[in-house]
């Protein structure tokens, strides 16, 4: 199991991801700012009586993403044609994983507070879950985090008296 | 001036306000001790906490975290070689060769006295520079304002990442941001998609934990296992400076502080870049030149008053005309603000005592930084090594427990997670996270200062320039977009000639 797992990890590893920065940039927050805009009458109330109503700032906003975004693409276009080099982000598939593995244990500590209404049974989940994560294998750890983790909860409840 | 001096004291001194700077300057200076923990990231998960605090005391928490940031950081940059803040990354080159040749007492001992006159020095630049620039911009009108926030977004968007575009498209989504809750002027909700919690906008300090805070936690993921421990060099020495050393220390603390102010009150500017260049200007300056690089007294005094002299400095834009002069400064407006106290002049006219008591209380911090780093750096020394299997879910832990006692319900809990993934997000793609930090603080006075010139103006966009402060303004906007294109431009060049040899 443990071959295993290396193994894969290995396999991972090699896998890189390369991601051309600006053009990304470019056409993602092209098609926020393009959704934003047609979201926008549905979103934004008005009155007709307004000088300057509540949707002139969010349109400056997004025409000005609009633009920075379409001279991002431009760029990387006349780059493409002269055959320049763009600009390129790895991306690692191993790192990747370990985030989406963070990003849960995150998520499930919150759904743990949640559906607990007890911030503590999340915060004990939280110490151990890392714990485990970083593979550590001292005991004294495991008692030292799981008591601060009641101790912060402690501190809130008793002190600041946060009720959770 | 002096007539908000004596009842400014007495607002001051008080048992309440003495402890919150101590335990601030404590939280402060460990937290930067930690190599990964950020003084920015300490700012966002106590912020909560000033919520049901009045201003001063409020504020005072918060500067000692500030204050003894810039200090804290040095400490693992001495012993561990690795600093624990970028701005101790100048302090690095000198500290660590020092504490190597068994003087790591004395190295943090300089760090200490470098750090306390800095912070010194710029509290006293902000006492007495701030109120004539709070008169200055007592002249301007709405749209002068509206002038002043883009010219603090343009810097903050051009100096915060590689590119200048990319930085304009995420102090723009940050502003779209704010705009998420009720009108402010017609009390209509934008972008609420029906969800009543919305209505009120979100909290500042919710964002925060996920954009800075929680994506710290997930960026652990970039951690190769052998970074999680540190050995920490023994400090075995009695920490003595000669008077010969004192003497060589007095020119570069004093040319730094002074590079910290002036560096500090440009926005979008900071620690980092006033310890570099201060430590550049020393190098250049000293009579030992070759000892740079190999543990000089000099480097070391150079970039820690440096980075300390930053800290007043950047108040003085944040006070007068509302533009933080960092992150860190950023966060503490919407502290600020929470309280009543819009920047500008009338925070110097109408909340005069309350004002110069925050800038007495900044010359206290550093104070109380000297005495807590004489008695208490072994602590801090310790806390560098602490392993980041029992850090990384205690930060999880506070940010959580933070982000809830903000509203005290756990929607918040999941608007600081969206963040956290946003973030993540836009980090793979080179997104500066700071212009949506900066996006999310102006937003509100930009909207606000844009719509009511417009009205004024019966909707005429010429009022933007109607003034000859206007103007300066643009002005100032040109000048720094040319600035930083032309710097970054050159960095490029630099670059591709290095590929090439």
């Amino acid at each position: 199991m443990k071959d295993k797992l290396g193994k894969l990890c290995d396999q991972m590893r090699q896998k890189e991801l390369r991601i051309p920065v600006d053009l990304t940039v470019g056409v993602v927050f092209f098609l926020v700012g393009l959704a934003v805009m047609l979201l926008m009458p549905s979103q934004v109330a008005i009155s007709e009586r307004d000088v300057v109503n509540g949707r002139a700032f969010p349109e400056l906003l997004m025409t000005l993403m609009m633009i920075c975004c379409a001279a991002l693409v431009a760029k990387e276009i006349v780059k493409l044609v002269r055959k320049q080099p763009l600009e390129y982000k790895t991306v690692n598939l191993l790192v990747e994983v370990k985030a989406l593995i963070i990003l849960a244990i995150l998520v499930i500590t919150y759904i743990l507070c949640r559906t607990t209404d007890l911030f503590v049974v999340g915060a004990v989940f939280c110490a151990l879950a890392f714990l485990i994560y970083f593979r550590c294998k001292k005991p004294l750890y495991y008692v030292i985090t799981v008591g601060l983790a009641v101790g912060i909860w402690a501190a809130f409840r008793f002190l600041l008296n946060v009720r959770f | 001036m002096l007539q908000h001096i004596v009842p400014a004291s007495g607002l001051l001194f008080t048992l309440q306000n003495i402890l919150w700077i101590n335990i601030g300057v404590f939280i402060g200076a460990v937290f930067a001790a930690i190599p990964g923990l950020t003084v920015i990231l300490c700012v966002i998960l106590f912020l909560p906490v000033t919520y049901s605090m009045s201003a001063i005391p409020g504020m005072m928490f918060l500067l000692g975290i500030y204050c003894a940031g810039g200090y804290g950081g040095s400490v693992s940059a001495i012993l561990i070689n690795t600093p624990g803040t970028p701005h101790a990354a100048a302090t690095m080159l000198d500290g660590h060769p020092l504490s190597k040749m068994g003087r790591t007492k004395a190295a943090l001992k300089i760090a200490l006295y470098a750090s306390t006159f800095g912070g010194i020095f710029s509290a006293l630049a902000l006492l007495f520079l701030g109120p004539q620039v709070a008169k200055l911009a007592a002249q301007l009108g709405t749209a002068e304002c509206f002038m002043v926030c883009v010219f603090g977004l343009t810097i903050i968007a051009g100096v915060s990442g590689k590119s200048m575009v990319r930085g304009i498209i995420a102090a723009c989504l940050g502003l779209l941001i704010s705009c998420i809750g009720s009108d402010p002027m017609t009390s209509y909700d934008r972008f609420t998609f029906g969800i009543n919690r919305l209505y009120l906008g979100l909290d500042l300090a919710v964002c925060l934990i996920g954009l800075f805070a929680l994506v710290e936690i997930v960026s652990r993921a970039e951690q190769k296992p052998g970074e999680l421990h540190m050995d920490t060099a023994k400090m075995h020495d009695n920490g003595v400076i000669t008077k010969d050393e004192y003497k060589r220390l007095a020119r570069p603390t004093i040319l730094g502080s002074l590079i910290g102010v002036m560096v500090g009150i440009i926005p979008g500017t900071g620690a980092s870049e006033a310890s570099w260049f201060s430590y550049s200007q020393a190098k250049n300056m000293s009579r030992h030149k070759e000892e740079f690089g190999k543990g000089s007294v000099e480097g070391i005094a150079a970039a820690e008053s440096a980075n300390n002299a930053v800290t007043g400095a950047t108040l003085i834009p944040l006070l007068t005309l509302g533009i933080p002069g960092d992150g860190t400064v950023a966060i503490m407006l919407s502290a600020l603000m929470i309280n009543g106290l819009n920047p500008g002049l009338s925070l110097f006219t109408t909340q005069g005592d309350i004002m110069y008591a925050i800038m007495l209380g900044l010359i206290l911090v550093n104070l109380f930084m000297l005495i807590q780093g004489k008695l208490l750096t072994p602590i801090f020394a310790k806390v560098v090594s602490i392993p980041q299997e029992i850090l990384t879910p205690i930060i999880v832990i506070f940010c959580f427990a933070g982000a809830y006692s903000v509203n005290k319900n756990y929607f918040d809990v999941g608007v600081a997670l969206v963040f956290c993934v946003l973030a993540w997000v836009l980090r793979k793609l080179d997104m500066p996270p700071v212009p949506i930090l900066l996006g999310l603080v102006l937003g509100k006075m930009t909207e606000t200062n844009f719509r009511r010139a417009l009205l004024i103006s019966d909707g005429s966009p010429k009022i933007f320039f109607s003034s000859v402060y206007c103007w300066i303004f643009i002005g100032l906007i040109v000048l720094a977009v040319g600035t930083i294109l032309r710097g970054k431009l050159k960095d490029r060049k630099a670059a591709a000639a290095k590929e090439e040899t």
